[in-house]
């Protein structure tokens, strides 16, 4: 069974689609991220997950549950840090977090020890008696994750979690977040940050338009783009580096272009580096040529979105 | 229950640290009272003591200020951000809705414990059960208000302005066009089909009619708690549905 299960998933605000007969899987236990620009669709389908908002049609399911007839068991067992913590202006901290464990059920005996591990970890501890309208965003950032940290629900959804935090904050988040994947939490991430989705990814859904275009592992993505690996050699001056040899290694399974860039030099662009290079050197030790040196560099997550899409991702407009 | 307490205190607290809020709402009353309505009473010869009239009219202004700030709350809420938070929390939809509505009640409690002590002491004349009917009226009545406000509030998931047009509108019209500050009987013969419209007449004639006032210049108290008791059953059933199948947060998100 999976975690998370959308069938024919839309949601429309007036005129404006925002989930387009969408169909998504969570796996259990793994780290999802949806990786899309502003207004793919991303928060429309993490608030329905969450039964804050109700799908005009289609079908969506939590852990089994149905989100439109489930939604109370559903909450019970989820809990959603937004992409932007606001509305708790006069209050601190610290009483926003006790007041979360609390009725998120966490039990009493646990709760002071939890928010001081967490706000300590996610250096919150010293502005946990601020009120909440003198953090800065980063803060009110930190405090928006701690409190799903600290209720360790059975599905977390984080929305652009790290977002507005700084990198040493980023990188506590991120380790936070796939310690809780590994006590056994389902999470699903949203984000249209590089490197947040290939620091936490078990598996990337690309969302463009409110359909999901492509889901699979980051390693599987990359693999997908045709000539997204560059691979740059060096060989020595000698008789064996002739025209023929660079016929050949054209000739090597996932070549999809090879150019010459200097004296002996070479640039390849492969489709998956780890098989081509052993079938490359294998060639060069065949010929007698001696390789100098090898500089392999992957596409990313940025060059996956543009093969699947057409459009960057940090620069694509709202839809 | 211990959810909906929770969910009430997290706020409530706020309120009464320090309860400035409340503390000018008391002082308010008490200058109205001392200042003006001693001395428009001098001039009001219609009515044996206007100082008592006017005092439970604003007692029930009062209360009907409170119940509108309920609605608004939740609309501030929205649009605060605080909306989708509060509905992703592990509990119904129902339970939130009581938790508004109880917040809503302590704080009609507060706010016009001390007026309507006043009031009581202005008029001297009373009994347990009189002040029990007077009470219970006075809840009802906020009940049905904050109810109505919520109903309302969801025009302003479309549109903050069209929302704060109506209900001031709506305001204005129903403390006015009541018999809030003065008797059925007196008001021109124009003003009366408005005025038995307006909840705030049934309420204050029945708190009235409770602590002694001449049942010759009020409207008949089965009317007032039928019309009461049916606006705070149908506006507050009307919230908890519309909270249940069409409150959404990504709005406010």
């Amino acid at each position: 069974m999976y975690a998370v299960e959308t069938q024919g998933l839309i949601k429309k605000y007036g005129k404006t689609q925002a989930l387009k007969g969408l169909d998504f899987t969570v796996d259990p236990k793994e780290i999802m991220v949806l990786l899309g620009p502003n207004g793919s669709g991303k928060t429309t389908l993490l608030l329905i997950l969450a039964t804050i908002l109700k799908p005009t049609s289609g079908a969506a399911q939590v852990m089994g549950l149905d989100v439109t007839k489930q939604p109370t068991k559903i909450r019970q067992i989820l809990g959603i840090s937004f992409q932007e913590a606001r509305g708790f202006w006069r209050h601190k901290p610290a009483e926003i977090l006790h007041f979360h464990a609390a009725i998120c059920g966490v039990p009493k005996s646990e709760r002071d020890a939890k928010i001081e591990e967490i706000m300590k970890d996610l250096e919150l501890w010293e502005a946990r008696n601020k009120l909440f309208m003198h953090l800065s965003g980063g803060q009110t950032k930190r405090l928006e994750v701690s409190k799903l940290l600290i209720q360790r629900p059975q599905f977390a959804i984080f929305d652009e979690p790290s977002s507005q935090v700084d990198l040493r904050g980023k990188r506590k988040i991120w380790g936070q977040i796939r310690k809780l994947r590994d006590e056994g939490s389902t999470i699903l991430v949203a984000t249209n940050e590089v490197r947040e989705a290939e620091y936490l990814a078990d598996r990337v859904t690309v969302l463009d338009q409110g359909k999901s275009v492509v889901c699979d592992t980051v390693r599987n993505l990359k693999d997908k783009i045709a000539g997204g690996d560059v691979v740059e050699l060096q060989l020595e001056q000698g008789p064996n580096n002739t025209e023929e040899l660079r016929e050949e290694l054209y000739k090597i399974e996932g070549t999809v272009n090879l150019l010459a860039t200097g004296e002996n030099q070479y640039r390849a662009h492969v489709s998956i580096a780890e098989a081509w290079v052993p079938k490359m050197t294998s060639l060069c030790y065949e010929r007698k040529a001696r390789l100098l040196s090898v500089r392999v560099t992957e596409p990313s997550l940025d060059d996956v979105f543009l093969h699947f899409t057409g459009k960057v991702l940090e620069t694509a407009t709202d839809a | 229950m211990h959810n909906i307490i929770r969910l009430v205190w997290f706020d409530l607290k706020h309120e009464l640290r320090p309860p400035i809020w409340i503390t000018m709402e008391w002082l308010t009353f008490t200058i109205q009272l001392g200042i003006y309505g001693a001395l428009i009473s001098q001039l009001v010869t219609g009515i044996s003591d206007y100082q008592q009239f006017y005092a439970i009219g604003f007692v029930v202004m009062m209360t009907f200020d409170i119940g509108s700030h309920t609605g608004r709350h939740f609309v501030e809420h929205a649009h605060e951000g605080r909306l989708p938070y509060l509905l992703s929390l592990p509990i119904s939809r129902s339970k939130l809705f009581l938790s508004i509505a109880l917040q809503g009640g302590i704080e009609l409690a507060l706010m016009i414990s001390v007026p309507l002590a006043i009031t009581l002491a202005l008029i001297g004349n009373f009994t347990f059960i009189s002040v029990v009917g007077a009470i219970v009226t006075l809840f009802v009545l906020g009940f049905g208000v904050a109810g109505l406000m919520l109903g309302l509030s969801f025009i302003a998931f479309k549109s903050t302005d069209i929302y704060t047009a109506i209900t001031v509108g709506l305001s204005s019209i129903i403390i006015r066009f009541s018999t809030v500050l003065y008797p059925l009987i007196f008001l021109p013969p124009s003003y009366v089909p408005v005025a038995i419209l307006s909840p705030l007449t049934y309420g204050a004639d029945l708190v009235r009619l409770f602590l002694g006032f001449d049942p010759t210049l009020l409207l008949d108290p089965i009317y007032a708690v039928a019309v009461l008791t049916a606006l705070a059953v149908s506006t507050l059933g009307l919230g908890m549905l519309l909270l249940q199948r069409l409150v959404e947060g990504v709005k406010s998100a």
